[in-house]
């Protein structure tokens, strides 16, 4: 018997070893299967119970499965079929009817009167009305509330009476009758739409004292709602299980069974090439991942700018940054363009102003008008000679006693740093300046960066919102201790076109503020703006009408009703 | 012996508040809080000081220990910040994922290895002990990264034989033996993992233990009075030769409870490894203070059974 099993186990590991051997070579067949034009069997129509069920792969949700609680954008995908919002979206980001099937702002521009759908029922029969929008936004503004969306109801009158007071409701939030409810904001902002949306909760189930968040919380992974899909089953870390609400007032999805299985980035191309997911939402963008998936005729990649940017933040208050010509010539002479093609060989792009490329914000006038800063290195020597940095005996540029050798202060272990350190300091070093990275673990930087402000040059992402303004980050208020504006640009033109982005609530208007703003961050460079990389999502040609965009997620109604399958 | 199990156990008391006290000064001085993953990113300087005096962070460490030692001696560890809910709640079902493989992994583990061991000492430099000692080299330096990746391309990718990754197959709803079938499935993979990897250093180290043994004079005496290999070998050598194995199995209670945290990344196993990981990364407090406590005492009651588990095979330990 011992024998036998050391007998197995060498068989293994002999067997591990040959195949170790002719590792390389999956790639090849593939391509040869191609060439020889023989479609290769799919794997996802095989598999036991594929028939009606579509296997969404993407990273863990941590099951807050609640819209007033959920942090993570994976349990915001979860939620996202449970639960109605009153607007949706167009691709542009303008806001559409959805629960909401009109809606009417004041002659002030503070009040929002939503008047609602009489036909959207909740999963257990009961109809959606305007008391379940008003009970979502008491949840949040409940003196106990501690999830993270406080600021929502925070900006509607009457806020104070309820939250620290002994209102029964909130004043700035009237429900006129069962289908209309009014909110009325404190200032006149035109980004308050997206205030109103939030996924609306049934109060006749969640309903609590209040105060008592507790008892709300307990039902944190059990939702109801009113969307396309009912939870059926969590397995906490592996996969959430859905059916199709068959009522859903958009009309039943067309796929009944729905599963979104938690994957991991390593082993997400092998479940796509077996065909145990028929989805993987946000794959990482590789070219090695990119040959696989070609070699493989069932599958495509889904593929749109990702709804962010990663930059290079430079201290503003360090006299070395605050000429603008330094900070030109530091961008003249770093070939951003060949650390985008080197690092994603074509899946993304350099960064030239903080607004989505495909938001009804980024014009065409915005777009031609951009300063690309292409790679320029006797520009930037002669920027830098001209705001008087002169070359000294280290070949070091000097000025007043001060160098321009900075510090700069990012992550461990992230690819896209680790590929850009050798290519800043070569290209760096060409003009006269030298840089050191200090690698750090996420919690240390961001403490250092946004806590005590101690850095030269740090690395981060934003992500964008739907709505275009950035004062939460680039307005000079946030540039005091802990706020967001962590390098403190502060620039006047810059303030004020981005209150006047708030205030104004003509769409027409707003796109001339923002081009002017979007122009401005690019000629006064607050950040150096470095990549948009691609989003990935790989499907199974077996999924039909499964395209999402930058505002279109895969929770997005016209991608949960339009997806099926092949016949 | 009652006697002796009582007074260990009070000993623990001072070095389990000496253990808690150096964990959480430790994890209260790294860099970064958790208000940053409770709150939106882009929350504003004032949002990010009023979560953090709700959370009881604005006080000095030794009142926020004092408080947190106060109600964990209640038997409330608190909150998670990245689950929203009581650890107690959250905890149990990854720890008995954990165990569920991890009890499956050592069974096999030392029921392998202690006869391979054995043989192995007994024919030193035999082509048997040759072979055990490549492959406990092998199994020790293979990264359970690379080994993972490679089982799961030959026998999930391209023989078919076992799942990919997970525990239970997504919408089959199993229940009861045919549930029990799935989860075995799913767990051949990263049990062979677990179980090479193991196996290696136990089989190192029953091998040496009997070696040391075998070359006692005891061991000649026993041979001389004509005693029959089998009984010297399994009676008087190896019990001996128990011992120091008796503090591995020790040390082997606690990581029934531990997870591996490469291993259930790379098979997507729903364990304990990575939520103790993901709260550390996240600062979540409550939750590394419950499970670091939670493994140190499990860790020093491995420690206590070794002990007495000495005093039961080794009459030369006298614990009185």
């Amino acid at each position: 018997m011992k024998k036998r099993i050391s007998l197995m186990l060498a068989l293994i590991l002999v067997l591990a070893v040959v195949v170790t051997g002719c590792g390389n070579e999956p790639a090849d067949d593939a391509n040869e299967g191609g060439e020889a034009g023989q479609v290769t069997d799919n794997p996802a129509k095989s598999r036991d119970g594929a028939d009606n069920t579509i296997i969404l792969g993407m990273e863990e949700a941590k099951g807050e499965f609640m819209p007033v609680y959920y942090s993570t954008s994976y349990d915001g995908y979860a939620i996202g079929y449970i639960f109605d919002t009153l607007l949706s979206n167009d691709e542009e980001g303008n806001p559409i009817p959805h629960v909401a099937e009109e809606w009417e702002i004041s002659e002030d521009k503070k009040t929002y009167t939503f008047h609602l759908r009489d036909d959207v029922k909740f999963s257990d029969g009961e109809p959606l009305t305007a008391e379940d929008v008003e009970f979502t936004y008491l949840v949040m503004a409940d003196p106990e509330y501690d999830g993270r969306y406080f600021s929502k109801p925070e900006r509607l009158e009457g806020y104070e009476e309820y939250h620290e007071g002994d209102a029964d409701n909130i004043s700035g939030l009237e429900v006129i009758d069962d289908h209309t409810i009014a909110f009325t904001f404190k200032e006149a902002e035109s980004t308050n739409i997206w205030e109103c949306n939030m996924g609306i909760m049934p109060k006749h189930y969640y309903d609590f004292e209040k105060g008592d968040i507790d008892a709300l919380k307990a039902k944190m992974q059990e939702p109801l709602g009113s969307g396309p899909y009912i939870l059926e089953n969590y397995e906490p870390k592996q996969f959430i299980e859905y059916t199709a609400n068959e009522d859903y007032f958009l009309g039943a999805p067309k796929i009944e069974n729905l599963i979104l299985k938690f994957i991991k980035s390593e082993t997400e191309i092998q479940e796509a090439e077996k065909g145990t997911v028929d989805i993987v939402l946000q794959a990482v963008t590789t070219p090695e991942n990119k040959e696989i998936i070609d070699g493989l005729d069932y599958l495509h990649i889904n593929d749109y700018p990702n709804n962010g940017y990663c930059f290079l933040g430079w201290n503003l208050e360090d006299p070395r940054f605050q000429d603008k010509k330094v900070r030109q010539a530091l961008a003249y002479g770093f070939n951003r363009q060949e650390f985008v093609d080197v690092f994603f060989k074509g899946h993304g792009q350099v960064c030239h102003t903080p607004i989505s490329q495909v938001s009804w914000a980024f014009t065409d006038e915005l777009r031609e008008n951009l300063n690309e800063y292409e790679y320029n290195p006797e520009k930037a020597k002669q920027l830098l000679d001209e705001a008087g940095w002169k070359e000294g005996a280290d070949g070091i540029r000097e000025k007043d006693g001060q160098k321009l050798d900075f510090t700069f202060s990012t992550f461990q272990d992230v690819e896209w740093i680790d590929r850009l350190i050798p290519m800043l300091k070569a290209d760096w070093e060409k003009i006269g300046v030298n840089v050191e990275p200090n690698l750090l673990e996420f919690n240390a930087l961001s403490d250092l960066v946004f806590q005590d402000r101690d850095f030269d040059i740090f690395s981060l992402c934003w992500s964008l919102s739907i709505d275009p303004d950035s004062s939460d980050v680039f307005h000079s208020k946030e540039a005091a201790e802990g706020g967001n504006n962590a390098v403190a640009f502060k620039n006047d033109k810059n303030d004020e076109l981005l209150e006047a982005g708030i205030k104004e609530f003509d769409p027409e208007k707003r796109k001339e503020i923002y081009e002017e703003w979007g122009l401005l961050m690019n000629e006064e460079l607050p950040y150096l703006f470095v990549y948009i990389r691609d989003n990935w999502n790989i499907v199974n040609d077996r999924v039909k009408n499964f395209e999402l965009s930058p505002f279109v997620d895969p929770t997005h109604p016209s991608v949960v009703i339009e997806m099926e399958l092949e016949e | 012996m009652g006697k002796y199990i009582v007074r260990r156990i009070l000993h623990l008391i001072p070095v389990v508040l000496i253990i808690s006290i150096l964990i959480f000064t430790i994890i209260k001085m790294a860099p970064g809080d958790p208000v940053g993953s409770n709150l939106d990113p882009r929350a504003t300087a004032e949002q990010k000081a009023a979560e953090r005096a709700r959370l009881g962070l604005d006080k000095p460490i030794p009142v926020q220990y004092w408080e947190w030692l106060k109600r964990s001696l209640k038997g409330d560890f608190g909150t998670s910040y990245i689950y929203k809910r009581p650890v107690k709640d959250v905890v149990p079902t990854f720890i008995k994922n954990t165990f569920l493989l991890n009890v499956v992994v050592y069974f096999f583990a030392f029921l392998i290895s202690l006869p391979v061991g054995i043989i192995c000492a007994v024919r030193q430099y035999s082509k048997v002990d040759n072979f055990w000692t490549v492959f406990s080299i092998i199994g020790i330096s293979m990264p359970t990264f690379f080994f993972g990746l490679l089982l799961i391309y030959v026998f999930a990718v391209k023989l078919n034989w076992c799942p990919i990754n997970g525990m239970v197959t997504p919408g089959k709803n199993a229940t009861g033996l045919a549930r029990v079938a799935d989860v075995l499935h799913h767990m051949i993979l990263p049990a062979i993992v677990l179980i090479i990897g193991s196996m290696a250093s136990y089989v190192r180290y029953t091998r040496t233990s009997m070696l040391e043994v075998i070359n006692q004079d005891y061991i000649r005496t026993a041979r001389s009075k004509g005693l029959s290999e089998k009984v010297v070998i399994y009676k008087h050598a190896f019990r001996n030769a128990l011992i120091p194995i008796i503090t591995i199995v020790g040390f082997t209670i606690p990581s029934l409870f531990s997870g591996a945290v490469i291993l259930e990344t790379v098979f997507v196993w729903p364990g304990i490894g990575n939520v103790l990981m993901e709260g550390i990364r996240m600062r979540d407090y409550n939750m590394i203070m419950a499970l670091n406590m939670f493994f140190a005492l499990l860790t020093l009651l491995g420690n206590l059974l070794a002990d007495v588990g000495y005093a039961l095979v080794d009459p030369r330990v006298k614990v009185d």
